[in-house]
This record gives structure tokens, sequence and C-alpha cells, in this order.
């Protein structure tokens, strides 16, 4: 009951913030051309909506996401599976990729341009890196951390080969796949807000440096909430495959 | 919870298997663990090793469950390499190293082929936990995680049962349970079955034989011919008890 009564606390600060933007709006305190009225970054959103541009722009972008998160994830979880298992796979392979990693992914914007031009290929190529890492180094690690002992058992149990890896090896590192994962969500993001920058004709953040150009503030808002709500939602996403997926660990 | 006893049938030597140890050594390095150890165990017997921490106990169990070769010398499985003889062997260890994203019944079923579900069902019921099959391992207790440990060891009708301490991190009122499950077992199922412990009234409680390993060698070598099943207050087992106890502790002082 008590807590019923004092579930509101966490929106006052979100409400007063929209109430004071709204009076800063109303009062001509601040140029409408800067700050925008929420009202009006309503309207634009209603507007975008109905016109069917937003749901062309997030399809892009969407697809820019998805396509760059399985390309990159798969080549990172299947380096961390093989480096996890196979010593000399690790000795050959991980140290150039702690190179390439240390690299910040948006430094190959340049080099990324000469070669796929401003294609598609380039911005799927940025995300696929940013999102490859994250994911290697957990699966890797969750493949390490499994219990020796529980390989024992499987092999004297009868267990080889894939189905060592499926009962046991797997499982083992879910949980560990599970964090990659979700980092790697955050990087996706960030990385095609700046990829959707460069030069594009479709995409979120082709919406938002077109209205910079045209001073449509209302528009570059309505952007970053998308980004900001789109972020929250593959997080929930992930959130729910793991505990999907790790009935069986205490924590969750 | 009571085991409660069943009639028992012994089928001794229907299964199980010979095992022959022909000047068995192992060294770690510099450091000899076994020297020489000669050893047959017969079909169907329950052998015990007892001995102090670092005697080498476990390492004799792990070089016959092929875990690790030994370093000069042979073991022989009804006289053929453990390669050729593709014996059935399993092995309980101090933990239960149930795999804790399997349920119960899944853990049970573990490695078989075909209708696993009504195997491992069935083995289930024999360790008096078929109400417990669909749980997550993590929510049974440390007694009950053995006992699952245990179906899923004899589950395949295994000819050699290796114990690895199973029993060292149970209570004591739970561990004189394992003790009476683990021997109506062996005896309806007749398996070969090597014990180490360090407890030497389980010892003498399970033993169809004792030896004592003592810096690396056989230093004794003990049969148990008490009736079974049996009972904890035998007066033929307590002597046997203390008799073991006190050639332990001989070296000691």
């Amino acid at each position: 009951m008590k807590e019923k009564k004092w579930s509101f606390i966490p929106w006052l600060i979100p409400i007063a913030f929209v109430g004071a933007w709204q009076l800063v709006t109303q009062f001509q305190i601040v140029s409408t051309q800067l700050v925008p009225a929420p009202l009006t970054v309503l309207k634009s959103f209603y507007q975008l909506v109905i016109s069917g541009d937003l749901l062309y722009h997030l399809e892009g972008s969407l697809g820019r996401a998805f396509i760059g998160l399985l390309i990159g994830g798969g080549v990172g979880f299947i380096l961390g599976i093989t480096n996890g298992l196979s010593k000399f796979s690790f000795l050959f392979t991980d140290t150039s990729l702690q190179m390439v990693r240390n690299v910040p992914n948006l430094a190959l914007v340049p080099l990324v341009i000469i070669w796929f031009g401003i294609d598609e290929g380039a911005k799927i190529f940025l995300v696929a890196i940013g999102v490859m890492f994250p994911i290697y180094i957990n699966t890797l690690h969750g493949i390490r951390n499994i219990d020796p002992g529980y390989i024992e058992m499987g092999r004297m149990y009868g267990l080889k080969g894939f189905k060592l890896f499926k009962e046991i090896l797997l499982p083992g590192a879910l949980p560990s796949i599970f964090v990659g994962l979700r980092y790697s969500l955050g990087v996706m993001w960030m990385t095609l807000i700046v990829a959707e920058t460069i030069a594009t004709t479709r995409g979120v953040g082709y919406l938002a440096t077109t209205a910079q150009q045209f001073m449509q503030s209302d528009i570059i808002i309505i952007t970053i909430i998308l980004y900001a709500l789109f972020g929250k939602l593959a997080d929930l996403l992930a959130r729910f495959g793991e505990k999907k997926a790790l009935r069986w660990h205490k924590a969750y | 919870m009571v085991v409660t006893a069943r009639p028992i049938t012994p089928v001794k030597s229907k299964s199980g298997v010979e095992i022959t140890l022909q000047q068995v050594v192992k060294k770690f390095g510099e450091k000899t663990v076994l020297k020489e150890i000669s050893l047959t165990i017969e079909r169907g017997e329950f052998l015990v090793i007892v001995g102090k921490s670092g005697s080498g106990k476990s390492t004799l169990l792990r070089l016959t469950a092929g875990l690790d070769q030994p370093s000069s010398g042979t073991i022989q499985f009804d006289g053929l390499s453990p390669k050729e003889a593709k014996t059935n062997v399993r092995m309980m260890y101090q933990d239960s190293r149930l795999l804790p994203w399997k349920k119960v019944i899944q853990n049970v079923g573990i490695g078989l082929a075909g209708d696993w579900e009504t195997k491992a069902a069935h083995t289930l019921e024999q360790v008096g936990l078929s109400d417990f099959k669909d749980q997550w391992p993590s929510n049974l207790s440390g007694g009950q995680q053995q006992r699952v440990a245990l179906a899923r060891a004899l589950v395949n009708n295994p000819d050699l049962l290796l114990f690895d301490e199973p029993l060292s991190a149970l209570d004591a009122l739970t561990r004189l349970d394992m003790q009476n499950l683990i021997e109506q077992l062996w005896l309806e199922k007749g398996f070969t079955a090597m014990l180490v412990t360090h407890d030497v009234q389980e010892a003498v409680k399970l033993g169809d034989r004792i030896i004592l390993i003592e810096d690396g060698v056989v230093a004794l070598d003990i049969r148990n011919d008490a009736k079974r099943p049996r009972g904890f207050d035998d007066e033929q087992l307590t002597k046997l008890e203390k008799q073991i106890l006190a050639r332990i502790m001989q070296n000691h002082e």
C-alpha cells in the first residue's frame, strides 16, 4: 500500500521538466526556433507518422542494426568459442584481435568510406565491428570459466564433440554471453547514430542531419527520443531472452 | 529421509568387471605418488581405499578411471586394456557435479541414447527422488544432490563404479542413509565398486576388502566378510574399525 502511494515519485522530475519546457517556450524566454514547445514536437511526430516518413527511416535504421548485429555478433561468438576451446587458435588470433579491439571503431569511418563508399555496406560494417568485440570477449570468458569438473564428468559419462558442447559448454557460457550481448546492443546504437550522420538518404540519423540543415529542432528532438526508446527496447528484449534462457540460474 | 529396505536379491558376478593393476607407478614431476601398486579386484567386489590426505588414494582411483595415465605399469579390465575392454565405468565425486542448467531428470539421463526418460525416471525411483524429477538441482539439499548423482552413475548399469569421497561433504545422518543406499544398490546390481574415503567406519560398513594406502604403497589389505546388509553396531565391524584405525595412527606417532 505504502509503495503504491509513493509510486508517482520517480515521475516528478520528468513531469516538472516537461512543464518547465512548455513554460519557457510559451513565454518566449528562448527562441522557439532553438527550443520548440513540447506540443510542437508532438505535432511534428504525428506528421512524421502519418506521412509514413518515420516508418521508412526506422526500417532503414533497424535493418542496419539487425544485420550488423547478426554478422558482428556471429563472428564474435564463433571466435569466442573457437578461442575458448583451442589453445592454438587463441595464441594465433587473440593478440591481433585485442589490437583491433583497442581501435575505437568510429576511427575507422574515413577508411570505411573509402572502401565501401557511402553505401549500406559501410554502416553495416561499422556496426558489425563494434558489436563483435563485446560478444567475443564475453563468450571467451564464459567458455574459459566453466568448471572443469563438469567437463570431466561429461567425458566420463560419454559426452563427446558436439554433444559435449551442446550439453555443457554452451549452457555454461550462456550467462556470460548474454552480458556481452547486452553490452554490444549499446555499442550498436551508438555506432549507428554516428554512421547514419555520415552520408545517407535513409535512417533516423539521416532524419536528424537534414533537420539540422533546416533548423527543425523539433525533428532532432524526436530522433533523440527514438534512439532512447529503441535502446531501451533492445535491452528489454535481451533481458527477456536472458530470463527465459537462464531460468536455472539463481540470479534470474 | 530414511531409505526403506527392499528385499535384496544378490546377483553378484552377472555384471561387474575384474580389475588388475600391475606395478602401477604414478609420478607428478619429481614426486612419486604411487610406488608399484599391484592389486587384483574381483568381479563384483566392493573395495574400499583408505588413507590420509595426500597418500595417493584418489590418484589410484583416477588412474583406474582413465582420467590420468600411469607413469609405468598396466591396468587391465577382465584381462584387456581399458581401450579394448570398453568397460562401462562411472564415477561419483565429492561434489555432485550436477549440471545446474538441467532439471534433475535430465541430469540423470545425461549421455543416454534412446528412451532415456524412462530409464532415468526408474533410477530416480530407486534412490527415492521421483518427486524431484522436474526440479532444478539448486533447489535440492546436498544429500539429495548426491542421490541424484548416484542415480546418474547407476542409470547405465555400470560394470565399475568409482566413488571419490562422495559422502564426505554430507552431514552425519545423511551419510549413514547414503551408505545404506549404496550398499543396497550394489547388492542388487552387482557392479564392481571402488570407494575412496577417510572415514574408517564407512570403510568397514561398505567394503568387502579394505586397503590402506600409505606413502604410495599398500600398507594394509584386509578382507571383511561381515554379513550384509550391515548395521552400524555390528561387533565384528567395530573391532575391525579399531584395528584399522590403530594401524593408521601407528605411523603417526
